[in-house]
């Protein structure tokens, strides 16, 4: 990609007046850069869509229905209901920084954010839709045609709607955590406790798995790594099995992708089958079947003091 | 030769110029740039695949402290890589399976990297915790175990410590394996875990969980180890490079190719150039020998150029000559002409001279005289008795009234032959006159004397007179007022007495009607005279209104084509014109004389 000159020496010349002290720190985990852009004119038709209930079947479940994004870009549901008030096989992921991950879905079986909406939109327990219904419905709305035809050449199309969503959700990003602005180098963002935490988030080895700049969201990982959780929890289900539907290697068996930890006080319940209701069941869990260790409560206390620091401030301001 | 050169050229020119075309058309565009573009994609694709390789390789040493260098290469990757397939299929359009197959074949094994890589990723994460947390539960299990130990004595304080020194010993072991590992490293762990098994059954539960953690740790560490080398050696041997050396290949192949047949083409624009350049140097050949054609050409139109320069002088002579005997003959024509018109006019008044020769004749033969001869006789024969026979003889008395009657007989005769003559005496006259105009012609002067023109017209009709008044010709005469004028008498008569001569002709073959000749005379602006001479008779076709004036023409069978001719050029030697004007056949014609003229007072 061409750097254009003109942000490049932008750039250049905020650079240089920073302190050398508040130069980001060399840790596992990143901060979320704030120089992604976004077309307006896509994203607010995305930000529309995305609230729009004509995406499913019958009119009743739009997105937003449950990646509420007043509430951390999930519900608070184990397991969300679709279009006919059946539950999902899953616990609804957060919306938020989904764009940071390098796959979508538990299982991660959706390369990219417009895979992804491919698949709620054409699963018939979610939105139940058909792509060329989706289009009628939106090339009937004149609003949504006069701005399709400002903001794509070639107007109102199953690949235009689908990026339009995927546009606005790539701007659904939570930055300037405490976390993230302690990790560029305000040391008073967070408290000497909560630094603490890192060190035991650290030094635990949960940042084995929850390191990059999503605190996860880069890799897979098998759930139960140091102890069978499955057969611990009971009531296997196929959804259970993770990358293995997707893959049927023996390998993937109960694989996951790992979940981001950004915003992870806002979104419990926890795990794909939402079987842990607060952060202390779900820090217990990782603890016994991923880390195959124990900590003392403090650890875990101090732990999940830390990972409160991971609530980020939601970039888009919407209603 | 058929066909001139330069159409033969230009054919061939145009043969050449398709060939030209031909060339272009097929010479396929291929894109060098495509081409280097491509080459480059892959060097990239290259560099960040060993990039990404090293990063994993970074990953497991533990300098990559995060997986995001092994996930962010991903998207920049695809798009690479969909860009080389897109400019691949341009390029290699003729081998285009081959493309999609090698391709087709890099995009698997590069999926299969990268499964490699996600597999690299779980494990190690895995490994790396296991590894860092192996000393920490090591000394967990034997900070219980020393703290039991203390509490006990002798055989069991001993069994424990050895406890302890065996997780050491495993501790050891497997942070060795995890730097090097070995198979025998392998068992002999394996062997030291099933012991600390073996052991732990007889322990307290407190240090039974630390153990167990640690053993599995220990167990995870080497299944892991075993799971990220191979991961690792797979990563490492994956033929990334290969396929995406044989994506270059056939790239370069096909640059090869391509570049093979812009030689060829090349080759045969300079086989066409060398073509070309032989048209030129013939066309330039032919140009020159043209030019030596044209010289030599030039050379003999110089010398025959020359040669009629000198024939035209030595013609002009000849012509010069020709002219001059031309104009002797000319001469002579005119002579002839003038004699013509002497002998015509001659003639004309000759008739006039024999009719009244031939009445003066025939009244002399006619002549009283003998009457007196024989009165005399009469008297001769009485001369004795004269008085006696006068006056007693019956003949004798009627002798002095029929001399008395016989002197006045001839008294009138006499008269009359006077007449005559006198008329005769005027023709030879005017034959002197004529003659003498002609010499006057001869030395063309231009005679002109004051003269009554009404007279001149009597003179003209009494020369004809005898000849109209056998043709029974009414002559109309519409005369106004004419002052006296300066012309040339004879040429004027001469015109006067051809046109009435002429006129009186054109009515001789009427039988149905009077003739009439009407003779007109006026003044048009002050300085022209225009004499008008009209007949009923036959007319002239409209044809012949100009040709009637020619010299020699006539339509008469006795004509000699002269007298209307002489009159025309009489007329423009006066300087004025005669025009002849006619309704058409059967209705007569009229003949017009106008004369530039000038009074006698205007002249003083």
């Amino acid at each position: 990609m061409p750097m254009r000159p003109l942000s490049f020496s932008l750039a250049l010349l905020l650079a240089l007046p920073c302190p050398l002290d508040a130069s980001p720190r060399n840790e596992p985990i990143k901060p979320i850069s704030l120089t992604r852009t976004a077309d307006p004119a896509r994203t607010e038709l995305g930000s529309r869509l995305f609230h729009d209930v004509r995406l499913s079947a019958n009119n009743r479940v739009a997105c937003v229905s449950c990646h509420d994004l007043t509430h951390g870009g999930a519900d608070s549901r184990a397991h969300s209901l679709g279009i006919s008030g059946k539950p999902t096989a899953v616990n609804t992921p957060t919306v938020f920084n989904a764009a940071l991950n390098f796959r979508q879905f538990w299982n991660g079986r959706a390369d990219s954010l417009e895979a992804q909406i491919d698949a709620v939109i054409e699963n018939p327990d979610e939105m139940g839709s058909t792509w060329p219904d989706v289009v009628a419905k939106v090339a009937q709305d004149a609003s949504y045609k006069t701005g399709f035809t400002e903001a794509y050449p070639d107007g109102v199309t199953q690949a235009n709607i689908r990026n339009a969503i995927a546009t606005f959700e790539r701007t659904l990003l939570t930055p300037n955590s405490p976390f993230d602005r302690y990790l560029l180098g305000d040391t008073d963002a967070i408290s000497a406790d909560e630094k603490a935490g890192y060190l035991k988030f650290k030094q635990y080895g949960c940042v084995a798995c929850h390191q990059g700049v999503n605190i996860g969201g880069n890799m897979y990982q098998k759930f139960g790594v140091m102890g069978d959780y499955f057969k611990q929890r009971g009531n296997p289900t196929d959804a259970d099995l993770g990358r293995f539907l997707v893959t049927r290697d023996e390998e993937d068996r109960h694989v996951f992708k790992v979940p981001s930890l950004r915003n992870v006080a806002l979104t419990a319940p926890y795990f794909h089958d939402a079987s842990a209701k607060t952060l202390e069941d779900a820090v217990d869990v990782m603890f016994r079947y991923q880390l195959g260790r124990a900590a003392s409560p403090e650890d875990k206390g101090s732990i999940i003091r830390f990972l409160k620091t991971l609530t980020g401030v939601q970039e888009t301001s919407l209603q | 030769m058929k066909m001139p050169l330069q159409l033969r050229t230009a054919s061939l020119g145009l043969v050449f110029a398709a060939l030209l075309v031909f060339l272009y058309i097929k010479n396929p565009a291929y894109d060098a740039t495509a081409y280097f573009e491509s080459i480059a994609l892959l060097r990239q694709i290259k560099q960040l695949d060993a990039r990404w390789e090293l990063d994993a390789l970074k990953s497991k040493i533990g300098v990559n402290t995060s997986y995001d260098p092994l996930v962010n290469p991903l998207s920049e990757l695809d798009r690479l890589r969909e860009q080389v397939n897109r400019l691949g299929i341009q390029q290699l359009q003729g081998t285009a399976a081959d493309w999609n197959r090698s391709f087709g074949a890099y995009q698997d094994i590069t999926e299969h990297k990268t499964s490699l890589i996600e597999g690299f990723k779980t494990h190690n994460a895995v490994l790396r915790n296991s590894l860092a947390f192996l000393p920490t539960a090591a000394s967990d299990v034997q900070d219980a175990i020393y703290h039991l130990a203390h509490q006990e004595q002798g055989g069991k304080r001993e069994a424990l410590e050895h406890i302890a020194a065996q997780v050491d010993s495993v501790l050891l072991s497997s942070l060795v394996f995890s730097q090097a590992d070995t198979e025998g490293k392998v068992s002999e762990i394996i062997t030291e875990l099933d012991e600390l098994a073996a052991v732990s059954g007889s322990l307290p539960p407190a240090i039974v969980s630390g153990l167990e953690i640690f053993m599995a740790h220990v167990r995870t560490l080497i299944d892991e180890k075993k799971r990220v080398n191979g991961l690792l050696s797979g990563i490492t041997s994956v033929p990334v490079a290969a396929h995406i050396d044989d994506l270059e290949y056939l790239l370069s192949q096909e640059q090869q190719q391509a570049a093979a047949r812009t030689l060829q083409y090349r080759q045969y624009l300079l086989f066409l150039s060398a073509i070309l350049a032989g048209l030129l140097l013939y066309v330039a050949s032919r140009l020159v020998r043209s030019y030596a054609v044209i010289n030599r050409v030039n050379q003999q139109l110089q010398t025959a150029n020359d040669s009629l320069e000198q024939r035209v002088q030595e013609r002009t002579l000849e012509l010069q000559q020709a002219q001059g005997k031309l104009v002797d003959s000319a001469r002579q024509a005119g002579m002839a002409e003038i004699a013509t018109n002497v002998l015509h006019n001659v003639g004309n008044v000759l008739n006039s001279v024999n009719i009244s020769a031939e009445l003066t004749m025939r009244q002399v033969r006619t002549s009283k005289v003998q009457g007196l001869a024989r009165a005399m006789q009469m008297l001769n024969q009485h001369a004795t008795d004269l008085g006696d026979f006068i006056t007693h003889d019956d003949k004798g008395k009627l002798l002095p009234g029929y001399l008395n009657q016989l002197a006045e007989a001839l008294q009138t005769e006499q008269q009359s032959i006077l007449d005559e003559l006198g008329q005769l005496s005027r023709s030879v006259d005017h034959i002197k006159e004529i003659v003498s105009t002609q010499q006057a012609y001869a030395g063309a002067a231009n005679l002109v004397e004051p003269l009554q023109i009404g007279s001149l017209i009597e003179d003209a009709l009494r020369m004809n007179n005898s000849a109209l008044d056998r043709h029974q010709v009414t002559v109309v005469k519409q005369f106004s007022e004419v002052p006296v004028l300066l012309l040339d008498k004879h040429r004027l008569l001469l015109i006067l007495i051809n046109l009435i001569s002429n006129a009186k002709n054109a009515m001789a073959d009427l039988a149905e009607h009077a003739r009439t000749l009407t003779l007109s005379v006026t003044m048009v602006d002050t300085d022209t005279l225009q004499i008008g001479v009209q007949d009923d008779g036959e007319g002239i076709e409209p044809d012949n209104l100009t040709r009637i004036f020619t010299h020699g023409f006539s339509t008469r069978k006795d004509g000699h084509g002269f007298g209307l001719h002489s009159c025309a050029v009489a007329a423009m030697e006066m300087g004025g014109s005669l025009k002849a004007h006619s309704d058409g056949p059967g209705k007569g014609a009229l003949f017009t004389l106008a004369l530039p003229c000038q009074t006698e007072e205007s002249t003083l």
